[in-house]
């Protein structure tokens, strides 16, 4: 068991020390510069963080979800989870936890120094809201995954779909929306609306109005959005099943 | 109305066509050739409640993928699976809680629990009442001989004690079908012998409807009382054993050692069906010849060292009748 727990510990470390280096890194730069497209460090920090932890979140139940789907496909282990009396998706939602405490420690502290340096009014609205918001990008976080999971159904190897859109693509929102071109931007908000993870409920929170070219009411529609989207995500994922075609035996 | 109803069931699978030479390899990522094949075609037989049935046929027969539509795992391409008057992948909870199934060599064990714990466990998935739950462990673990390993956690367990575990596992919330996809494979005689007698006690105590599908013969001869057989998805037979045997029992075998190695007999009505160097397996119908007739036409034309007599076994019954 020691060999184990070193194994959290260092594990534990490692993402921390991994997801700090790049926040260092960012904050170092924006600093010199004093501002990107009008964002203080701090309030880049702030998108950062709401970022990884609504992803920690996310990933806590969802991250061997994904990636154990193809081969709990392959060996025959889904079919065995069919014939029980369980609805899957929510089985292998909480059959195996994923340790993301590197990520809580290191995004929650973000977010803590954030708010003091910026010296952030929290209002009980506030603190409710952001609850609620965080749920929301929570959410759309989770429907990121099932959406790119779904696929192994087909195409029993789903990796580097997960690659490109859970980490190339997610990459893009840990800076303000605004420094982007308008395609990106549109590409952010309507069709992959990774946007609403952090940066238009950072408007709310940051009193910001940085809304490019769409309407501000965007900033309160991240529980909305988040609902949705994982309500079609599991739409996505029964479509999956009734295409499953199961391995021989 | 019967318990199962398959009527002209289907199942077709989308094959990628994997073609040979490195030009094809880098072809094929941009277009690819596919293969219909109809693992299941058009296939229909009922069963009634507490029928103890051998469904079988050779690898590929389509013998999983009837038993995976069956269970709600797989959706049909076409026509009719109803169990129990329901349709099992649209009503795939319901349809789990009235059956048990065994998979092949997969484990339904809890690698790091004792048995006894993963049985607790399926009391709460299958909410098991309490009476019934005791019920069912003491007889089964009477039955199976299970006290012994029973405390024990999965990982210590013999491959035998893990299907006895896991055949208690399948039956544990009393489902009224329980589909067996090989469950002696790999075991000694005892533990099959075990696992038969088992099988036969929960079919007569509950009325256990019972779908096996198997490679051991002697499964087949000892638990079923019907025989389906499949091949390339075409249900080719479905009667009882016993008529099977009286219809297709129209051989028999002589198995003869030659003095030298012989390689082909002149005869037609002798057919070698196996050959270890000069003993050979040599099958004749009764129609052809008599026993008599063939050890004097042989002995009269070759040097033989060797003779005896075989009544052939439901195993090559059944593949000369698949051969056919």
């Amino acid at each position: 068991m020691v060999e184990y727990r070193f194994d959290v510990f260092f594990r534990i470390f490692a993402h921390a020390a991994g997801y700090a280096s790049q926040f260092i890194v960012v904050w170092i730069i924006i600093d010199r510069f004093e501002s990107l497209a009008g964002w203080k460090s701090y309030e880049v920090m702030f998108l950062m963080g709401f970022n990884l932890l609504s992803y920690a979140m996310a990933g806590s139940f969802m991250f061997n979800f994904s990636r154990l789907l193809p081969a709990r496909i392959q060996s025959g282990e889904l079919d065995e989870i069919f014939i029980k009396p369980l609805n899957p998706f929510l089985y292998l939602i909480f059959k195996d936890f994923a340790g993301y405490f590197g990520h809580f420690i290191l995004s929650i502290t973000i977010i803590v120094i954030s708010i003091i340096k910026l010296g952030i009014k929290l209002s009980i609205i506030k603190i409710i809201f952001f609850v609620i918001t965080l749920l929301g990008a929570m959410l759309i976080q989770m429907a990121a995954f099932v959406f790119t999971s779904v696929p192994a159904f087909w195409l029993v190897k789903n990796n580097s779909l997960m690659d490109v859109f859970l980490w190339q693509l997610k990459s893009f929102i840990n800076y303000p929306l605004s420094i982007y071109n308008k395609t990106v931007q549109i590409l952010f908000t309507l069709i992959v609306p990774f946007g609403f993870i952090n940066f238009y409920p950072s408007q709310y929170f940051l009193s910001k109005n940085d809304f490019l070219m769409f309407h501000p009411v965007l900033q309160y529609l991240t529980p909305v959005i988040g609902v949705v989207l994982i309500i079609s995500a599991y739409r996505f994922w029964l479509f999956g099943l009734n295409h499953y075609k199961s391995t021989g035996s | 109305m019967s318990l199962i109803e398959v009527n002209r069931l289907e199942k077709v699978f989308k094959v990628f066509k994997r073609e040979k030479g490195s030009l094809n390899v880098i072809k094929s990522i941009f277009k690819r050739k596919y293969e219909i094949i109809k693992a299941v075609n058009s296939i229909t037989f009922n069963i009634e409640e507490g029928e103890l049935v051998g469904y079988i046929g050779p690898n590929g027969a389509g013998k999983s993928t009837t038993i995976k539509m069956l269970s709600g795992i797989l959706v049909p391409t076409s026509g009719i699976v109803k169990v129990d008057g329901k349709i099992p992948y649209l009503n795939r909870k319901e349809n789990a809680m009235n059956i048990g199934a065994i998979f092949g060599q997969r484990s339904q064990l809890y690698w790091d629990l004792p048995v006894l714990d993963s049985f607790e466990l399926y009391k709460k998935i299958y909410r098991i009442g309490n009476l019934d739950f005791k019920r069912n462990v003491e007889f089964y673990t009477e039955l199976l001989d299970m006290q012994e390993f029973i405390k024990m956690p999965a990982r210590q367990l013999s491959l035998g004690q893990k299907m006895r575990a896991n055949i208690a596992i399948a039956l544990l919330h009393d489902p009224g079908i329980v589909y067996l996809d090989e469950p002696t494979i790999g075991l000694d005689i005892m533990a099959k012998s075990k696992i038969r007698t088992f099988i036969k006690e929960v079919n007569k105590e509950k009325k256990t409807t019972i779908l096996l599908t198997t490679h051991d013969m002697d499964d087949i001869e000892q638990i079923c009382d019907r025989l389906i057989i499949i091949d390339k998805g075409t249900i080719l037979y479905d009667d009882k054993l016993k008529a099977f045997k009286e219809k297709y029992n129209k051989d028999f075998m002589i198995t003869v050692v030659f003095n030298n190695d012989i390689k082909t007999l002149p005869d037609t009505r002798f057919k070698i069906i196996k050959e270890d160097g000069p003993k050979k397996h040599i099958l004749i119908k009764k129609d052809d010849l008599s026993f008599i007739e063939a050890v004097k036409f042989l002995s009269n034309s070759y040097d033989i060292v060797d003779l005896s007599y075989k009544e052939p076994e439901i195993e090559e019954l059944i593949i000369g009748f698949i051969s056919k």
